[in-house]
């Protein structure tokens, strides 16, 4: 490239010719899809007219780009919003896109009008479909990549709508898995993007800066770009969602869909490899500056040959016509990428691969939504897709039947129709890739291009021989017929322009390419040559008959031996692995809740379980805290208390002894019947009258504490009378008890319910709270001091006979504790199994209970006086 | 920073007339529920129009200042709009009056209403005074009292839960304010008494141990407000036990008060360089991005509908931490602006949440299924709401996380990328699920419960704020780049902050 000519690309690209027209065709559609539904919902022939004719417009509108572009090459338009300005810069490129999108729109929203018959929600549909034609033309406009992904991700996410339009769990299962992809594809391409700002670029889709960035960064970008942008191009590994979308989907969305919207996608691989990772149009290029370019061209091309290739597989193995056909859509996106990789190897010389490529997108949009329609038309007739029960159509719908013939003719690359061109440029472009670097691999992509060019006519031979010819695998009914006009009209259109593409190729590559190549600074020169010596000649037109050749074979061999059925282990397809993947993430987020939350309840529950125990140690701790406190303030029950004590016990014995003796007298002078034991009476009666002296006992321990026994004793002595009227009901109560008893049953509840009754009408303490003052208190205990310490004072003839009475003491004290220790089980067992203890209360162990309380409280008396001691030391310690 | 400040009323009107409307509220309730209403409304019209004004001001270039109160020789208690503040301030006084009339229609039915609108318009006033503080003691002042106050409305409800989630709130938030406290007093014992500075109000002189402990006590007491994980306890259990919408305003405002104090305590009292110098910025991005990621895949096992929003609001909260720690102008642009642009989408997002409730009984997602067709606008701000969330352009999420990014590059930290779309695909995770239910799916209707059959369009009480929240955000995405728009207030406070 010489230097005028590059100071001319210069001046051309920098020269921008402001227009709204751009702005207008993205922003058009979109406010008048505003309309659809007010208008539907009243009057919706009017509605079917305004679609149409706001796409007629906008198509009107796309063509009027020709004479911009013709004149000033690059025309922009600015919108004040989002981040700043949104906007649109239209060069022959993007021109085309959105002259094929329009065109492709206008005759699929044509063929809806019949076709929605038999769906719902017309005018949701037909918002979403201006909605998305808004949308897409805004991705082929775009000047900048926010705005690039701003209407990609509103394609996507609204497309949404048209495949899960007919909403039966099928669609609704294929849309899931869509949006899915979408989305994370969309993620992708923001990433993809924000790199490209990482590697210095300015957010224009113009050459990245050189030297900006590592090569890891640069290749992070290109990945996430082409990923984003090849889950909407229905790239392989990321097409799984196509083949299950494009079928649900009515049969028109199926075409935009396939024809159009897969394209934007491509577009934007397109504008990556050739706009944004290449060097600086007009800069003096060196052949190193396209190292990078020559690489992402060479992934992209492989891409692109593995991308064409299993889709035509997979497309063999299908019944369903409109689910062959979007395989179908994959292997074609794998022509195009094949093209337009080939375009960045080459780089500089790349007009080719561009050619090719782009020329196949519009093709592949002309055919695939033409085979869509004819498709949708047969099912609008039939209701049927499968091409194994179909056939013989040919005779009741003659016109579509011609339009499909022609378009599978464009679709497997006959000569005079569309794809016969682009597939030549495409294989052309292999070939010059191939010859460039002599690299061996791409001489196995031409083979392999080849033989896929067999699998497409294969399929198109199985496609229109099943479905059309042959004979009827079912009866026909009079309502199949040709399509009505208006679907008629939308193919006729299409097919118009696959035979006039077919025919004239300098159409495209004269009126468009060439311009564009040379505003990009391309070498076009070779197109010219291609036109010229090329086109249609013997060398070209024998690779379509070999493709046909091999595509018969495989027909012929599929058909006989059945290889059209097999069908893979499911973990050999990609989508499998992705639905694992997804339910992983969903598991992985469920398992770490469910970690976070048991770690939580492990937590919480250490917590509460801490903060009880310091509760019980707490309480612990206060209850001793009170008994130390009493115990220091009252004292313990010294010896005079002890004495008192003891008379109390005398008092309370003897009044048990005469309520049992009651009880058996009682039962005596009722036995006339004598059926009453007088040992179950005796026992009963003793039992109560046991549990009232010791509540009574209790009362009078209450009142040592007080320092007050001795006035409490006074009341016990003078209430003799009140004692004595228990006698008399516990007496009964035994009586009444007794049968029970010896027939054995449980009476524990009811004596319990008799000593109550007797307690509550006694109110002893209260009798003793009465006698209590503070006086009385200090007095007995001043008193009960002065004994204390006189007692506790040894005897001298005591401590002599200490060492001789050693042994001794060591007997007593083993005694004193197994003695305690009998007391305390008996004690225990008593309050739990209420047993009688009445055979317990004999002479002898009462005078030994009352020996075992006079040790324990002098033992005490003894502790305290040694802390007492202990302290007082302490404080004369501190003293001095 | 360093422009004259104007004298002006406004800040302390923002901040009294919503006190002097918390007074009148049981006196006007005496008279009649609709004079307690249009008190309400008046003043909360008024202090979002006092806002506006001042957000409108302060972009123009004005920074107003008041003192109220003097409380020692030294210190004062003072007010300063500066363009932090100003889009801060109005983010609450709208949000809170759009969540003030929902509760007209919303709060109806309810028992104990004084209380809950005197606290609520209490509130109003402590967190405009928390946006307008000028210098340390003054935000701490209103950060205490609007944490601690909001304790009634948490608690509203009087059920167990709501009494057990505002203990565990009152616990994480007397925590986090005790925090707070020791250092902005370990603060004045190093710095004095100073406003809040663009370049910071600590000197690098200090001891850097001491500079140590102050900042990680920040960090720790506004952390436990702004919700970052390991302090993050309270949020999921205070947002369902609160009524719909003081969530809204919970989500939408107080959380982001914690995100705001360490936007403050970053660029105002450390400022940068010295943060630089300390090197603890990475262990806040380091908490931070765990935080998105963490909180958002325990956000997709939640059923109840305003646990799962909570735990969205952790995850997208952090985001502005994790701005802010890059330490970069790009990324501090997109903090900001996130604050804003979250507290409509999230209070919108709340908003629908309590309508589903209050007309569907719907307190779990899967009752959610076919609600788009018996609450069709309610859907639709919902599903705006979730992508916006997700950051799809042209919302206004989009715009944040774009600052967000371009910040992440600006800063040279592309990996950090990972996260902030990780955390916008697991948005989307937990998010549209929700929103294709509602759309797609056959409601299931029992013959007992009537109320999920019945469910109608709520009255326009409450559809009318929604709607409200909606627009904005739609508004504040399209419209991102007009003057006065949060992006320009943003911007505006960036330059200030790395002047």
């Amino acid at each position: 490239m010489d230097a005028g000519h590059a100071a001319e690309v210069v001046s051309e690209v920098a020269h921008l010719v402001s227009s709204p027209l751009p702005a207008a065709l993205v922003l058009g559609p979109l406010l008048a899809a505003a309309l659809v539904r007010p208008i539907g919902t009243r009057w919706p022939g009017v509605r079917n007219v305004y679609v149409v004719v706001v796409t007629a417009i906008t198509l009107l509108g796309a063509a009027g780009l020709i004479p911009l572009i013709a004149e000033h090459h690059r025309i922009t338009s600015v919108v004040p919003a989002l981040l700043g300005k949104l906007t649109f810069t239209v060069d022959s490129f993007s021109m085309l896109f959105a002259i094929f999108t329009s065109f492709v729109w206008f005759a699929a929203t044509l063929h809806s009008l019949d076709y929605l018959k038999h769906e719902k929600k017309h005018d949701r549909y037909h918002t979403t479909t201006l909605v998305v034609l808004a949308a897409n033309l805004g991705v082929v406009l775009a000047g900048d990549l926010v705005t690039l992904y701003l209407f990609f991700e509103a394609l996507g996410l609204v497309a949404f709508l048209l495949v899960i339009h007919t909403e039966t769990d099928e669609a609704k299962k294929a849309a899931g898995k869509y949006f899915w992809m979408t989305v994370v594809g969309g993620f992708a391409l923001m990433g993809g993007i924000f790199l490209t700002f990482a590697l210095g670029g300015s957010g224009a889709l113009e050459p990245l800066p050189a030297g900006h960035g590592d090569e890891v960064l640069r290749w992070a970008a290109a990945i996430l770009l082409i990923l984003g942008f090849g889950v909407k191009a229905g790239m392989v590994p990321v097409h799984v969602w196509l083949p299950d979308a494009h079928p649900v989907a009515p049969a028109p969305a199926s075409a935009l869909l396939s024809g159009v919207m897969i394209k934007a996608g491509a577009y934007g691989i397109f504008r990556v490899v050739t706009a944004l990772f290449r060097p600086e149009i007009g800069a003096e290029v060196e052949s190193h500056l396209w190292e990078f370019s020559e690489q992402l061209g060479l992934v992209v091309l492989w891409i692109g040959i593995a991308t064409m290739f299993i889709g035509v597989f997979l497309a063999l193995q299908q019944s369903n016509a409109k689910r062959m056909l979007a395989y179908h859509s994959v292997s074609q996106m794998g022509f195009i990428l094949a093209g337009i990789g080939a375009a960045g190897y080459l780089g500089a010389h790349g007009a080719m691969g561009v050619a090719g490529g782009l020329y196949h997108v519009v093709n592949h949009a002309l055919f695939k939504a033409c085979l869509f329609l004819g498709v949708g038309a047969v099912y609008y007739r039939t209701h049927s897709l499968d091409l194994y029960h179909t056939g013989g159509l040919w005779k009741k719908m003659p016109i579509t039947f011609v339009f499909m013939c022609i378009a599978a003719a464009g679709i497997t690359g006959v000569p005079l129709f569309n794809g016969f061109v682009s597939k030549c440029l495409i294989h052309h472009a292999i070939v010059e890739a191939w010859e460039y670097h002599e690299l061996a691999s791409l001489g196995v992509a031409e083979k392999i291009y080849i033989v896929t060019c067999g699998g497409t006519a294969c399929s198109f031979i199985k496609l229109i021989g099943l479905m059309f010819l042959g004979r009827p695998k079912m009866e026909y009914g009079p309502e199949v017929k040709d399509a009505p006009p208006r679907m008629l009209l939308g193919m006729g259109v299409l097919a118009t322009a696959i035979i006039a593409l077919g025919w004239f190729p300098q159409l495209l590559i004269k009126g468009v390419f060439q311009p564009g190549l040379h505003a990009w600074g391309l070498h076009s020169d070779i197109l010219d040559h291609y036109l010229e010596h090329s086109f249609l000649s013997g060398a070209d037109v024998m690779s379509v008959v070999t493709a046909f050749a091999l595509g018969f074979t495989f027909f012929f061999v599929g058909m006989k031996f059945h290889l059209f059925h097999l069908h893979a282990p499911q973990y050999f397809s990609i989508d499998w692995w992705y639905r694992q993947a997804a339910h992983g993430l969903v598991a992985l987020c469920v398992g770490i809740d469910r970690a976070y939350e048991a770690v939580r309840g492990r937590t919480s529950r250490a917590l509460r379980l801490s903060r009880s125990t310091y509760r019980t140690a707490a309480e612990r701790l206060g209850r001793q805290w009170r008994l130390v406190t009493t115990t220091l303030l009252t004292g313990a029950p010294g010896a005079r208390d002890q004495h008192l004590m003891q008379e109390a016990y005398l008092v309370l014995e003897r009044e048990r002894q005469d309520t049992v003796r009651t009880a058996v007298v009682h039962a005596a002078s009722c036995a006339g019947t004598g059926e009453v034991s007088t040992d179950a009476v005796r026992e009963i009666a003793a039992y109560i009258a046991d549990r009232m002296m010791r509540e009574r006992l209790g009362v009078m321990g209450d009142a040592v504490r007080h320092g007050t026994l001795e006035h409490a004793l006074a009341v016990l002595s003078g209430a003799g009378p009140l004692l004595a009227r228990a006698r008399r009901p516990i007496a009964e109560a035994a009586y009444a008890l007794a049968p029970r008893r010896e027939r054995g049953e449980s009476i524990t509840r009811d004596v319990g319910a008799v000593v109550n009754s007797l307690l509550s009408s006694e109110r002893l303490d209260l009798l003793v709270a009465e006698r209590v003052s503070a006086s009385r208190v200090t007095l007995g205990r001043a008193a009960d001091s002065l004994g204390t310490a006189r007692r506790a004072l040894p005897h001298v003839s005591d401590l002599s006979a200490v060492h001789a009475r050693g042994i001794s003491r060591l007997e007593k004290a083993a005694a004193w504790a197994v003695e305690l220790l009998r007391l305390a089980v008996s004690g225990f067992s008593q309050e739990r199994s209420g047993l009688m203890p009445g055979h317990q209360l004999k002479e002898e162990t009462i005078v030994r209970t009352r020996l075992q309380i006079q040790r324990y409280a002098r033992d005490i008396s003894a502790n305290v006086a040694v802390v007492f001691v202990v302290l007082l030391l302490f404080v004369v310690a501190l003293a001095s | 920073m360093e422009t004259e400040a104007t004298r002006s009323i406004l800040p302390l009107l923002a901040f009294a007339l919503p006190i002097v409307a918390a007074v009148l509220t049981v006196p006007a309730q005496r008279v009649s529920e609709h004079a307690r209403a249009a008190l309400l409304l008046v003043v909360a019209a008024a202090v979002a129009a006092v806002a506006l004004v001042l957000a409108a001001g302060v972009a123009s270039g004005t920074v107003y200042d008041t003192y109220i109160l003097q409380l020692t020789p030294q210190i004062w208690m003072y007010l300063r709009v500066d363009a932090a503040g100003a889009l801060f301030g109005a983010t609450v006084a709208v949000l809170w009056l759009l969540a003030l009339v929902y509760s007209l229609g919303y709060m109806r039915e309810e028992h104990r209403l004084g209380r809950y609108y005197g606290f609520f318009i209490l509130c109003l006033s402590w967190t405009m005074g928390l946006a307008y503080a000028g210098n340390l003691l003054t935000f701490l002042i209103f950060y205490e009292l609007f944490s601690i106050l909001t304790y009634p409305l948490v608690v509203h409800e009087e059920t167990p839960e709501a009494m057990a989630a505002g203990t565990k709130y009152i616990v994480y938030i007397l925590f986090g304010g005790t925090l707070v406290l020791l250092a902005i007093v370990l603060t004045f014992f190093s710095a004095g008494v100073q406003t809040f500075t663009a370049g910071g109000i600590l000197s690098p002189e200090t001891d850097p141990s001491m500079l140590q402990v102050i900042f990680w006590c920040f960090l720790g007491g506004f952390g436990v407000k702004a919700a970052l994980v390991p302090l993050h306890g309270w949020v999921p259990d205070a947002h369902p036990a609160a009524p719909a919408p003081f969530s809204a305003v919970l989500s939408g405002v107080m959380v982001a008060a914690g995100s705001f104090g360490i936007i403050r305590t970053v660029f105002q009292v450390f400022g940068t360089s010295l943060l630089t110098s300390m090197g603890v910025m990475p262990y806040v991005t380091g908490v931070a991005g765990f935080t998105v990621l963490f909180a958002a895949a325990l956000a997709v096992n939640q059923d109840n509908l305003k646990r799962r929003l909570a735990y969205s609001t952790i995850s997208q909260m952090a985001y502005v931490v994790l701005a802010v720690s890059l330490l970069g102008p790009e990324s501090t642009v997109g903090a900001l602006v996130h604050i804003t642009n979250h507290a409509f989408m999230k209070g919108g997002l709340f908003l629908c949440a309590g309508l589903f409730i209050r007309r569907l009984g719907a307190y779990n997602v899967q009752q959610l299924d076919g609600a788009a067709r018996r609450m069709p606008i309610t859907a639709a701000c919902f599903a705006i709401a979730c992508l916006g969330m997700i950051g799809t352009p042209p919302l206004s999420g989009f715009t944040s996380k774009w600052y967000l990014g371009l910040g992440m590059l600006e800063t040279e930290k592309p990996w950090l990328l990972a996260v902030l779309l990780g955390g916008a695909l697991m948005a989307a995770i937990y998010l549209l699920p929700i929103v294709y239910r509602m759309y797609f799916r056959e409601p299931v209707i029992t013959p007992e419960d009537r109320t999920v059959a019945e469910g109608r369009e709520a009255p326009a009480t409450m559809l009318g704020p929604l709607v409200a929240a909606t627009a904005i955000t739609l508004l504040l995405g399209i419209g991102a780049s007009l003057p006065g728009m949060p992006v320009a207030l943003a911007r505006m406070a960036t330059d200030a902050f790395f002047h």
